[in-house]
């Protein structure tokens, strides 16, 4: 069998090619826009140039009349937005649907989140070509290899053409909290906004980034929303979660159960977040947080 | 400007409790329009409102128990002016495959055709680009931001790491990201207007062909916590609960 990869960073796109060497005899790599591909990546990577002036996801039709020259059964993909789109179309092209943002490839089918975490979902293609999206991390420890034969696909013009005005890059706040070994959350027990000086007082003495639940972003706006964890938000696995004012709602928790350590500080005593910590702490956050800070 | 609008049906994610098996339970869940789906139907009201004579007409498909009274209301009290709903057991869980078929039928003429981020459950954003491959038009996800110009949009994509000014001639799919526009919250007057909007609801025409089987679907297994509770007003307990954060750090 043949594996098509599609990515839009070279990390990724090693990843994935290492990926599809488990499951495939064969390992084509479709280079979109001049990504670069390290040495030993595939043993065929196809270019696909974009003319001036075109959309990334305009690069679909192209893409499919690869699919159709190569006959993949299985397609993976780095889940970014333009992959998505172009994706999507190729697998419209072949009669499937993507499945997508996939976390890890088990016996029975490929596991995905579902309602954002409240659930893992298993699926499996019924169709002869299976599509996927699949989540850094999937394919820990797979090396790729190939010769990387370079081949130059034509051009093929989409029916209709998306025309492109400008690119910029995006200003990012910097705050990676994936990255962050120590997370303290803020959440609904914090009476007012001023309140939120107490949680960072303990995040730098313990060198933790903040986070919150989503209340605090899009209830009150009292911080910005790619800091909240849980379903549609932020999935951590930090050493050390303090969750500070947070009930432990399971919308919640799905970002941040598998961290190493978790504590918590709630003044309801039978806030479900004391059923799922390892050290909690009775109190009020105004109360507790700056004794903690002082004792630490 | 012929507007059509596409959303979902989901159950409410905040009454979805786990039983002590790992499967969902959606008992107590209500039907809702799916979180991302609200910015969707503000961003195609306001779209309305800046192009003179234009229309909003919601689609959605799903199964027969999406036909409720109140959540027509509801999609109807959002500057919508018109639904059109297939509701039938046929098309419950479809894949974004068939979903984009099952659309297909009911969009009649548009302009344009929004769409959420990616619905509650599945979270694949797949149905608009499926959607458009389908009627053969150009897609554009990621929006952030539409301006109305002659025959086309300009829209604004934020996507990972930069943000694309791109021009999408029409007819198109676009699906917004939620920043695109706050939902209104729906007064009184709106709700008692929209019971009286015209609704279309219709049967599924045919089974679909899924093309992705689910094996399983459980809640992820539970950490093993050491669950060691302490009264703040306790002697030490801050300083105990000090000492294991620091232990762990």
């Amino acid at each position: 069998m043949k594996a098509l990869v599609l990515a839009e960073r070279s990390d990724a796109a090693r990843e994935l090619a290492a990926g599809a060497r488990t499951m495939a005899d064969e390992v084509v790599l479709v280079a979109i826009d001049g990504l670069e591909v390290a040495d030993g990546t595939a043993d065929k990577i196809v270019r696909i140039a974009l003319p001036a002036g075109a959309v990334y996801d305009d690069a679909a039709a192209t893409v499919a009349s690869v699919f159709d020259a190569e006959q993949p059964g299985v397609v993976l993909v780095e889940p970014t937005r333009h992959l998505k789109s172009i994706a999507g179309r190729v697998a419209a092209h072949a009669g499937t649907a993507v499945i997508t943002d996939v976390m890890e490839f088990a016996a029975d089918g490929a596991k995905s989140l579902y309602f954002g975490g409240v659930a893992e979902r298993v699926q499996k293609p019924v169709t002869d070509v299976a599509v996927y999206t699949v989540a850094a991390g999937a394919f820990e420890g797979a090396e790729p290899s190939g010769a990387n034969a370079v081949e130059d696909a034509a051009w093929v013009a989409p029916a209709v053409a998306l025309e492109l005005v400008d690119s910029k890059p995006r200003e990012l706040s910097g705050v990676d909290l994936n990255k962050a070994d120590v997370v303290v959350a803020a959440g609904r027990g914090f009476a007012e906004e001023a309140e939120l000086d107490l949680a960072r007082a303990l995040c730098d003495k313990i060198g933790a980034g903040l986070a919150c639940s989503r209340p605090l972003t899009e209830g009150v706006d009292w911080l910005p929303t790619e800091l909240y964890v849980g379903v549609s938000g932020l999935m951590l696995s930090p050493k050390v979660y303090v969750a500070c004012g947070i009930s432990g709602q399971m919308q919640h928790m799905v970002g941040c159960n598998r961290a190493g350590t978790m504590f918590a500080v709630n003044k309801d005593k039978n806030a479900p977040i004391f059923k799922q910590c390892d050290y909690g702490l009775v109190g009020d956050v105004k109360d507790v947080l700056p004794a903690l800070a002082a004792a630490l | 400007m012929n507007i059509i609008v596409s959303c979902k049906i989901v159950p409410d994610d905040q009454d979805i409790q786990v039983a002590s098996d790992r499967t969902l339970d959606y008992s107590k869940a209500k039907g809702i329009v799916s979180t991302y789906d609200l910015n969707a139907i503000e961003a195609a009201a306001q779209l309305a409102a800046a192009v003179e004579g234009s229309k909003v007409t919601a689609v959605t498909a799903g199964p027969a128990s999406v036909d409720d009274s109140k959540l027509k209301k509801n999609i109807l009290a959002r500057g919508v002016d018109e639904l059109v709903m297939c509701a039938d057991d046929a098309y419950a869980n479809m894949d974004a495959h068939a979903t984009a078929e099952a659309l297909a039928a009911l969009v009649g003429e548009y302009d344009v055709i929004l769409m959420g981020d990616g619905s509650a459950d599945n979270y694949a954003q797949q149905v608009d680009v499926q959607l458009a491959a389908r009627l053969g038009v150009p897609s554009v996800n990621g929006v952030t931001k539409i301006t109305p110009e002659a025959g086309s949009l300009l829209v604004e994509r934020t996507l990972e790491s930069v943000v694309e000014t791109v021009r999408v001639p029409l007819p198109a799919v676009v699906s917004v990201s939620p920043d695109v526009a706050v939902p209104r919250i729906p007064g009184m007057k709106d709700i008692l207007a929209a019971g009286k909007k015209p609704m279309d609801v219709r049967a599924a025409a045919g089974a679909y062909a899924g093309s992705v089987e689910a094996v399983s679907t459980l809640a992820p297994e539970q950490a093993d916590r050491k669950l060691e509770i302490l009264d703040a007003s306790a002697d030490g307990a801050i300083e105990q609960f000090a000492a294991a954060i620091k232990a762990a750090l």
